[in-house]
């Protein structure tokens, strides 16, 4: 098993991160270019606590190097089923996930925590096992867990550049939207 | 808003996407709301979504991930 650990900081409020989190993968976001689909499958709050519950499926064009997923089987798409729960109280948002395909030779398992470290900043916590399950050599299990952990850095480095541009765009959006507002109350009042 | 793996799906995702960020931002998050309101464009969407898993053969699949998720649930729905 390997372990990829990574964290950083957001210059957002808890609050912007955590909606704009929704959209993470979306066109403002031109460099997390292997994920393209999000779908939500299922959402409630739990009555007793008030935490959201959300579980996604996200399909992924196969970002494994050529020679991993020859070996994986070839397939071209891959699908992550991810289960995540927002505290609005405490203010933490936690989402795990796991891949689906393949999950008999290899398993991902990711969890990225955010938390706000003071009203103008978010710290982001991601942590990753990676274990190859084929049984054989352990040489080539190495080798594979050592390209996918390769492979998750680099998403990671993307996805906080990609994350970064819809921080700022969501921002932006958000404070159009809200002089529209308020030009409308000045005219209205 | 990211897309659907069914295009099919785009037009209903997308209207409950948009609603679903309005109402997490501006009451949910504000501790207004504890009730879905857009529980009514998410049936619209889900059906769509359902029929486009199983056509492509992804709702087995899901179902074992689904179980094997379950351990999270006892560690995130309480209070930390």
């Amino acid at each position: 098993m390997k372990v990829f650990a990574n964290e950083c900081t957001f210059d957002y409020s808890w609050e912007e991160v955590s909606t704009a989190n929704w959209r993470k993968y979306c066109p403002w976001n031109e460099k997390s270019t292997h994920v393209i689909a999000v779908d939500t499958l299922s959402r409630h709050v739990d009555p007793a606590t008030g935490i959201l519950r959300t579980e996604r499926l996200i399909t992924c064009k196969q970002s494994a190097p050529k020679w991993v997923n020859s070996l994986l089987g070839g397939l071209d798409t891959s699908y992550v089923f991810e289960t995540s729960y927002v505290d609005p109280v405490s203010k933490k948002v936690t989402m795990t996930s796991s891949n689906m395909t393949f999950s008999n030779i290899l398993n991902v398992r990711e969890t990225v925590v955010y938390k706000p470290l003071d009203a103008t900043r978010t710290q982001f916590v991601q942590d990753a096992k990676i274990t190859a399950l084929c049984g054989g050599w352990q040489k080539v299990k190495n080798a594979v867990e050592e390209a996918t952990v390769t492979r998750f850095s680099e998403n990671a480095r993307k996805g906080k550049e990609g994350f970064e541009a819809v921080l700022a765009m969501s921002r932006r959006v958000f404070s159009e939207e809200k002089q529209k507002e308020q030009a409308s109350g000045t005219m209205t009042a | 808003m990211s897309a659907s793996l069914a295009p099919e799906c785009d037009g209903v995702k997308e209207r409950y996407d948009t609603c679903f960020l309005k109402w997490y931002s501006e009451k949910y998050l504000r501790g207004k709301g504890t009730e879905d309101e857009c529980a009514a464009l998410f049936k619209d969407y889900k059906k769509c979504l359902t029929s486009a898993l199983k056509e492509r053969g992804i709702d087995q699949m899901l179902e074992e991930a689904r179980a094997d998720h379950k351990e999270s649930d006892e560690a995130h729905m309480r209070r930390s």
